[in-house]
């Protein structure tokens, strides 16, 4: 994409000067790229009875017993954490101070917290009241965690419709929840969808954190399946590693598709994801977002 | 409880603050590296620089952990200790989205700053270094805190390969003396007070320095 604002048509001199390090560069990569490979080979980590098992079939279903745990474990979550990031949204916008106060506390506290610190505190500090089991013990935590952060999303969203749209509501006389329900929330959820699929796609990977409590997902299965002979450890966290880039990638594509097309029918302002959060996917999606979006109208115009 | 273990706390909550440290430094550099990379008009850089970031971002953190401590022991990348593992993988990790933050930072830089630089015939590297990195860094002080503060929770991942860091500490002193809810509040606590500190600093800065668009 070069971006455009850093260089401009080059000279004569300029074009060589790109061509010669161009070259060198990929001299460079080529040397590490070889370098990497040779140190494979030497210490025979590319054999291919360590590589083998991943074209048998048992080999797979072992392996994607994992994957559909992660996935359950991610979908069940997610369900959660929409409802609970909507209801602390709501209450951080609402009228009664207790009530703002309770869910502002409830995002500061959950998201000044490691994740897996919130899980050991549910699985271990949880079960002496009711006990929840590995599964819910990792559900309940991802839901504690990741609906304070998108609470903050759910808030910046609502927050980002016009004036306008409140101000009618109540100009025909529409009380609270009614406005709520039928003019602001249909319109935020439409514009949180991207948002939503992004948390997804981190909430997935946060599953992965469920390892620490022995839950049966896609990386604890990786790493029962390197310990059997032969050992392929680095085989077998590459295969999950890629598996892992696979889903994930195509979740994030997706959320900035669907956020692009949004853009194109909102306008090209402000956007929802990243309003001063420290979820990572979300600062980095703002990023790329804002990349995109340039380019977009560059092109239209 | 606490008070008895205060040692044990202490030496993990030390461990987590040079663990949090060191990774963000790295995270820094890495970070400006890659942005730089990620703009330059060679294109095996850029490419390099797009893979870098899309690997990072499409992983899990615990995956990376365990290829580094686990898998590339084997050809001869070793770090030596768990820390120092978990420094190396966090600062790229994070560098990772740091690049993403500086490239958006870059983009906020007008443009006339760049002609500018050119104008006065700075090379490419020169122009990025004095001219367009400063302010680009500037910009977007508000998000390299956020990202501060999740590279901070993200240490506590390095108790996967075995550095006794706090959240370990925790669950040692849970399975030792069973008062579980003290433990939890009391390291939680040290979390919470720790990037409350770390956010008003980077609250502090943000007046001092952003440029504001």
């Amino acid at each position: 994409m070069a971006s455009s604002i850093l260089t401009e048509e080059l000279g004569p001199r300029g074009r060589r000067r790109v061509a010669i390090a161009t070259a060198a560069s990929l001299v460079l990569l080529a040397v590490f790229a070889w370098f990497a490979i040779r140190q494979l080979a030497d210490q025979g980590q590319l054999d291919w009875e360590l590589w083998q098992p991943f074209i048998e079939a048992r080999s797979w279903t072992f392996l994607l017993e994992g994957l559909v745990g992660t996935i359950q474990a991610a979908a069940t979550a997610m369900v959660f954490v929409v409802a609970f990031g909507f209801l602390v949204a709501l209450g951080r916008l609402s009228r009664t101070a207790p009530v703002r106060w309770l869910s502002g506390t409830y995002v500061e506290v959950f998201r000044s917290i490691p994740l897996l610190l919130l899980i050991f505190a549910v699985f271990f500090g949880v079960q002496n009241f009711v006990d929840l089991g590995i599964f819910w013990s990792l559900v309940v935590a991802l839901t504690l965690y990741n609906s304070a952060v998108l609470a903050e999303i759910f808030r910046a969203g609502i927050l980002s419709l016009e004036h306008g749209q409140t101000e009618a509501a109540q100009a025909i006389g529409l009380t609270y929840w009614p406005m709520m329900r039928i003019v602001i929330l249909p319109q935020a959820v439409r514009r949180m969808i991207p948002a939503i699929v992004a948390q997804l796609a981190t909430v997935t990977k946060d599953v992965s954190l469920g390892f620490v409590i022995s839950f049966t997902e896609f990386v604890r299965k990786g790493q029962s399946f390197a310990q059997n002979e032969p050992r392929n450890n680095l085989q077998s966290y590459f295969m999950i590693g890629l598996v892992y880039f696979v889903l994930i990638w195509m979740l994030s594509r997706l959320a900035r598709r669907l956020e692009v097309r949004q853009r194109k029918r909102y306008g090209a302002g402000k956007m929802v994801i990243g309003g001063g959060l420290e979820d990572l996917e979300a600062l980095a999606n703002e990023a790329e977002m804002d990349a995109r979006v340039a380019s977009l109208s560059l092109s239209r115009a | 409880m606490l008070a008895d273990n205060a040692d044990v706390i202490g030496e993990a909550a030390l461990t987590t603050l040079w663990l949090t440290l060191f990774s963000f430094a790295g995270a820094l550099v890495v970070g400006i590296l890659i942005a730089s990379f990620r703009v330059s008009p060679i294109k095996p850089l850029e490419w390099f620089a797009t893979a870098f970031v899309s690997i990072f971002r499409n992983t899990p953190l615990l995956v990376v952990f365990f290829m580094f401590h686990f898998g590339l022991r084997r050809v001869g990348l070793d770090f030596g200790t768990g820390f120092r593992t978990a420094v190396a993988v966090m600062a790229m990790y994070t560098g990772a989205y740091m690049a993403e933050v500086i490239r958006s930072g870059i983009n906020a830089v007008p443009p006339g700053q760049a002609e500018a630089g050119r104008a006065i015939g700075l090379p490419f590297t020169g122009l990025l270094a004095t001219v367009v990195i400063p302010q680009a860094v500037r910009t977007v002080i508000a998000p390299i805190g956020n990202l501060f503060a999740a590279n901070a929770k993200n240490t506590s991942i390095a108790l996967t390969i075995g550095v006794v860091e706090l959240t370990s500490a925790m669950r040692r002193l849970i399975n030792q003396t069973a008062e579980t809810w003290a433990a939890i509040i009391g390291i939680a606590l040290i979390y919470t007070v720790v990037l409350l500190i770390a956010g008003q600093a980077f609250r502090l800065l943000e007046q001092r320095y952003a440029i504001k668009r």
